[in-house]
């Protein structure tokens, strides 16, 4: 087939849109590329102006504003469905799908697909050094809040440290007041805990589900019904997670009557932990008395806590970001699953999306001890 | 879509409608306004009328600089001469563009307006005497220390009922005092201009290669499908082509930015461009050359190249390649946004912290971080896609060390761009968020640490210079030993050198920090690593050098750009020599020795290096010859102006002339002394600047001329022995069989059936599908 003459047999060509038969090799037009790179462009165009504008004045500038975020969103549209016509071609729909071998050493046999998925995670784990090394500088590189209290040099505007971990593992100012249903843990860690388990357990699933796609001695209409449900195990455990997440930070939970609740864990941004705590009111109680401050015990500064904050929310929004990506591609794979894209010769894309989930497990478990616990 | 432009009526239509876009600007700058007086702070009333004579006295015939002058304002004719007794006689409205106006001292009959003009005071309906009352006022003007004036004149004459209406009449005087100058475009206009150029350029080319592909059975019909066959292609030949296309387009652009403060820096105390419009320039001609220009043309050349010369069919992932290609203009269409609206990123290249966080730096500088995240996302995925491709796809018999030198550049190149830019990611995300939701990575007072931003930006940015010079060294090393008709001088050598530079890469960093307040162990460690560099380096340059003397050197034009590449490359290697040693690095930082530096390296290393590459593959990639003639008119021209451009710098450097600042001036301060030779030296770098920018016009001509009427090429025109010679000019698609892959055939046969210790754990690690536990 000519790809060098546009005149005469251009309607030959697959689809750019459609499913393709990759099988003979040759290059295959897209139009996934262009939809993804300036739907990406489009949607940074907006964000860029969404955050910093007011909402403000006439309704010209009410239809500015809006048209900025009608960019984002449009840009956010176009990617989506850049990404749709990407993942529609790579669907042949009829079970046998197009697996391309390495052909030189020291990789010979192995699929090219599984090498570009170690490429990859070896730049994630860039991503994330550098997003710990900035951690890193500034943990050590600020002083604590509480050690700066202990050592009696606390005083009102100081621009110190105070952890998540102070709000989330100690439980902050509710540590002493909150009436917690477990005592030997503040509840304000729970959410974080369940979080935890819940990304271990989805990487366990991740693997049954490869390990039961791989197995030849189910019938295909179990295999994808069973494929199908560990799949969707896997993204419903993504889900919780981000889900939780996000009420950590903007909701919180309370549980029983509102003055002795069974389970209190209020979120952080009620907290005052935002990215703009410029003047957070840090509070120290010398001696409890009754879960109520004794008398002239209470201590108030007014401190700048935003570095922890940016801190943790970046650190822990770009795994949320991945868990989120990993939950879109999971979507694509439940489908797939039901109508029977998977079968024991043509498993690896849950291999190679398992590989990706295990690095996002990896990097909780980095990401919880160090803004959670410490 | 494009059925409705076959109409001529509506191309018509068109075109006026742009031609209006276009003027519309343009003329609400003349004081009279586009769309009348009133847009000139003019409130006249009624209507324009000849019988009204405004008149302007005083103005004297030799003015004299900074002088008092009173002039005299009446008018004759209108309405307003009949009745004495009237509410009001008339007004008046006087713009001047130089100098200043003031009213007579006592006299409350003018006012000076907040914009500088003058006009009557005071609206009278009683009839009690004041501004609106006359028909001739007296207001002085200074005049102002050098240059002339245009003045502006309205006059309302009014029929006295007191009411603005269309019964009053006005008219209009210009006149002119003193030498006019000359008139003057802004920098902004004159770079809007020639991109609109070139944007019509590069359209009527897009239309005009596509009629000439075949122009016997041309059709408006065929357009579409032919535009978007390339829009989605995932050919790597044809993607490298469009990384060559964006390359050049935004060379140029980058180059004119050079131009346009060229004409600024040419002269001492110029203001050609404002301070402003300066700052934006040199961060658009930095940024634009290396993530917009180089990059792009050694993705153009890894793309056309990598996958012939070891022997694959595509790369391994096409779909990905494309994406990396599409992101480069969609993040240039951020970049450059901010420039459009006068509101450019202002940061340098660097784009340091605190500036780049803070309010003072322009509001395009967060779009200028948000096309840098989708580059950083385009280098990531191409990445990925070139380091497996290495890995997966050389041919049967290829092991590592029998890969061609510039396949193993790329391959060092790819590794470390992949290995540090997501550092440089994770800075920019930090950037636009302190920038849009208002984290504090970078904010001072928050206790953000600008050094962070460096060290996370220059351990990307030292890598980044080597990403783009080991492929020049790759073409050169390719170049070289076949114009010598040998192979080259010591290939392993060459190799371990290529990956030297990759690890020593990224301990150096630290040279770009020295007068930052880092600590100074770490200044001295970055110094000692830093002067290592130079032995892989000139391992290679020996390297060069001995195959050469060995071989029996043919001159062609891409054999003179190589040797050219050497001169001016290793100059800029010895003048980097003066930054490791802190001292040193403390005197000269920050002036122009070290943008001549940096161009020696930048454009007498990479860009000769892909120049050479250009004239060295063209002939495979488009089945045409280029002319030779041309070429070494290119080389001459090219390489004497570059030299003539850059070598000045040094000596403007030492005599202490600062970069990154809108001007200089010749003094004899004690601290700020540069001579006056320094205007003169200046002068003919920017004479010479045009000159190198003329010659590369003669390669986009030569290189659209030799696709049209070139020789047509052999499939292997240089006697060439690496894969890409194995194939037709210009290759087929597939560019080699899928089934059938060619095999390398070596002296020392290599067995690929063993994959050695390395490959063997590597198989252990990722459990080949075939065979292995899997039942």
């Amino acid at each position: 087939m000519s790809y060098d003459s546009h005149h005469g047999d251009h309607h030959d060509h697959p689809s750019p849109f459609g499913p393709h038969d990759w099988s003979h090799g040759a290059p295959h037009n897209s139009w996934a590329p262009i939809m993804m790179a300036f739907g990406s462009s489009i949607f940074l165009l907006g964000f860029t102006k969404v955050f910093t504008q007011t909402w403000e004045g006439d309704a010209w500038s009410y239809a500015i504003n809006s048209a900025q975020f009608g960019l984002l969103i449009a840009g956010l549209a176009i990617f989506t469905a850049g990404l749709y016509v990407f993942w529609r071609q790579d669907w042949s729909f009829d079970g046998i799908e197009f697996e391309p071998k390495s052909v030189g050493t020291p990789f010979r046999g192995i699929d090219i697909r599984k090498v570009a998925i170690w490429m990859f995670l070896m730049s994630e784990m860039m991503v994330f050094s550098s997003l710990f090394s900035t951690y890193l500088r500034y943990r050590t590189g600020i002083d604590n809040c509480e050690a700066l209290h202990a050592a009696g040099t606390l005083t009102d505007g100081t621009v110190c440290w105070l952890p998540a971990s102070y709000f989330i593992a100690e439980g902050g100012w509710h540590q002493e007041t909150a009436h917690a249903a477990l005592k030997f843990m503040p509840d304000t860690l729970i959410p974080g805990a369940i979080n935890t388990f819940a990304l271990i357990v989805s990487s366990y699933t991740i693997v049954l589900a490869l390990k039961t796609a791989k197995d030849r001695s189910l019938s295909d209409s179990e295999r994808n019904r069973k494929v199908g449900k560990y799949l969707l195990t896997t993204l419903l455990l993504a889900t919780l997670f981000l889900i939780f997440k996000l009420v950590e930070w903007f909701v919180g939970f309370e549980l029983g009557d509102h003055d002795h609740p069974l389970f209190y864990s209020p979120s952080l941004l009620a907290d005052g932990f935002t990215i703009h705590a410029s003047d957070y009111t840090y509070q120290v109680c010398n001696e409890w008395h009754d879960h109520h401050c004794a008398e002239g015990q209470l201590e108030t500064y007014t401190i700048d806590i935003r570095m922890a904050a940016s801190t943790f929310y970046v650190t822990t929004g770009t795994h949320g970001v991945h868990v989120f990506g990993g939950m879109v591609a999971l979507v694509y794979m439940v489908i797939k699953a039901y109508r029977g894209g998977y079968t024991p010769d043509n498993a690896v894309s849950i291999e190679y999306f398992g590989l990706y989930w295990h690095f996002v497990d990896l990097v909780w478990v980095l990401v919880f001890p160090a803004f959670y616990l410490y | 879509m494009f059925s409705t432009l076959k109409k001529p009526q509506n191309i018509g239509i068109i075109a006026i409608l742009l031609l209006a876009v276009v003027m519309a600007p343009s003329v609400t700058s003349y004081p009279h306004g586009a769309s009348g007086v009133q847009d000139s702070g003019c409130a006249c009333h009624g209507s324009q009328a000849d019988g009204v004579t405004p008149v302007l006295d005083g103005l004297p015939n030799e003015l004299t600089p900074s002088m008092t002058y009173t002039l005299n304002i009446s008018f004759t004719g209108g309405p307003s001469g009949e009745d004495p007794n009237a509410a009001a006689l008339g007004g008046f409205h006087l713009w001047v563009s130089e100098g200043s106006l003031s009213p007579i001292d006592g006299d409350d009959k003018v006012k000076i307006n907040p914009d500088g003009s003058a006009t009557h005071n005071g609206i009278d309906g009683e009839d009690v005497g004041t501004g609106n009352d006359q028909t001739s006022w007296q207001v002085e003007w200074t005049a102002p220390a050098e240059g002339g004036a245009k003045f502006t004149l309205h006059v309302n004459s009014v029929n006295g009922d007191g009411i603005a209406s269309d019964l009053d009449d006005w008219n209009r005087l210009n006149a002119e005092v003193g030498p006019q100058p000359v008139e003057q475009a802004s920098g902004l206009t004159v770079f809007a201009s020639s991109i609109l150029l070139m944007i019509t350029i590069v359209g009527g080319c897009v239309v005009w290669v596509f009629y000439r592909e075949n122009p016997d059975s041309f059709s408006w019909d065929y357009f579409v499908p032919w535009l978007s066959d390339w829009l989605t292609t995932t050919d790597h030949k044809k993607v490298g082509t469009l990384y060559f296309l964006s390359g050049f387009f935004f060379l140029g652009v980058g180059g004119l930015f050079a131009l346009i403060f060229r004409i600024q820096l040419a002269t001492p105390g110029n203001d050609f461009l404002t301070q402003d419009e300066y700052n934006q320039f040199f961060t658009m001609h930095g940024t634009t050359m290396i993530f917009l220009a180089a990059m792009p043309m050694i993705a153009g050349f890894a793309n056309w190249i990598v996958p012939l010369q070891i022997g694959a069919h595509d790369l391994a992932l096409p779909r990905m390649n494309a994406l990396a290609f599409w992101l480069n203009p969609a993040a240039a269409l951020l970049i450059f946004t901010g420039i459009f609206s006068g509101q450019g990123a202002d940061v340098g290249w660097t784009g340091y912290a605190p500036y780049i966080v803070s309010h003072t730096a322009h509001s395009g500088a967060t779009l200028w971080v948000a096309g840098q995240i989708l580059l950083v996302a385009s280098s990531t995925i191409a990445g990925i896609n070139f380091m497996t491709t290495f890995c997966t796809m050389r041919a049967p018999g290829m092991g590592w060390m029998q890969m061609p030198l510039f396949s193993w550049s790329i391959l060092v190149a790819t590794l470390m761009l992949f290995i540090s830019i997501p550092a440089f990611g994770i800075g920019l995300i930090q950037v636009l968020l302190d920038r849009t939701i208002g984290t504090v990575f970078y904010e001072v007072a928050a206790g953000g640490d600008p050094l962070l931003w460096s060290h996370l930006f220059w351990y990307f940015g030292h890598p980044e210079v080597y990403v783009v010079v080991l492929p020049a060294f790759g073409v050169i090393s390719e170049v070289l030993s076949t114009s010598a008709r040998r192979t080259v001088f010591g290939y392993k050598s060459m190799v371990f050198a290529l990956a030297g530079i990759g690890v020593l890469g990224f301990i150096v960093y630290g040279h770009h920090m020295f007068t930052s307040g880092m600590s100074p162990v770490l200044r001295f460690v970055t110094m000692l690593t830093t002067m290592l560099v130079a032995v892989p380096t000139g391992i290679k340059i020996f390297n060069w050098l001995q195959t050469m003397h060995g071989g029996s050197l043919v001159y062609r034009t891409h054999t003179l750009w190589a040797l050219g590449f050497l001169v001016t490359f290793t100059l800029g290697g010895i003048s980097g020599m003066y930054f490791p040693a802190v001292a040193m690095d403390l005197h000269l930082h920050e002036t122009y020795f070290v943008v001549a530096h940096f161009h020696y390296v930048f454009v007498g290393g990479i860009i000769f290096g892909l120049y050479s590459g250009i004239y060295y593959w063209y002939p495979k990639a488009t089945g045409r010859m280029l002319n030779e003639k041309l070429g070494v008119m290119h080389f001459m021209v090219g390489f004497i102006s570059y030299n003539l451009v850059f070598w000045p710098m040094h000596r403007l450097g030492i005599q202490g002339m600062p970069r990154r600042q809108h001007t200089y001036f010749i003094t004899t301060d004690q601290y700020f002394a540069l001579p006056a030779e320094a205007a003169d030296w200046n002068m003919m770098i920017t004479i010479a600047a045009f000159f190198f920018a003329a010659s590369n016009l003669i390669l986009v001509y030569n290189i659209v001329v030799s696709a049209l009427r070139g020789q047509k090429a052999p499939n292997d025109p240089w006697g060439g022995w690496s894969m890409e010679w194995l194939t037709t000019s210009p290759p087929p698609t597939p560019s080699h069989d899928p089934h059938n892959l060619p095999v390398l055939q070596f002296e020392e046969e290599h067995d690929d059936g063993d994959p050695g210790l390395f490959g063997r754990w590597i198989q252990w690690m990722m459990i080949a599908e075939d065979g292995g536990e899997e039942e």
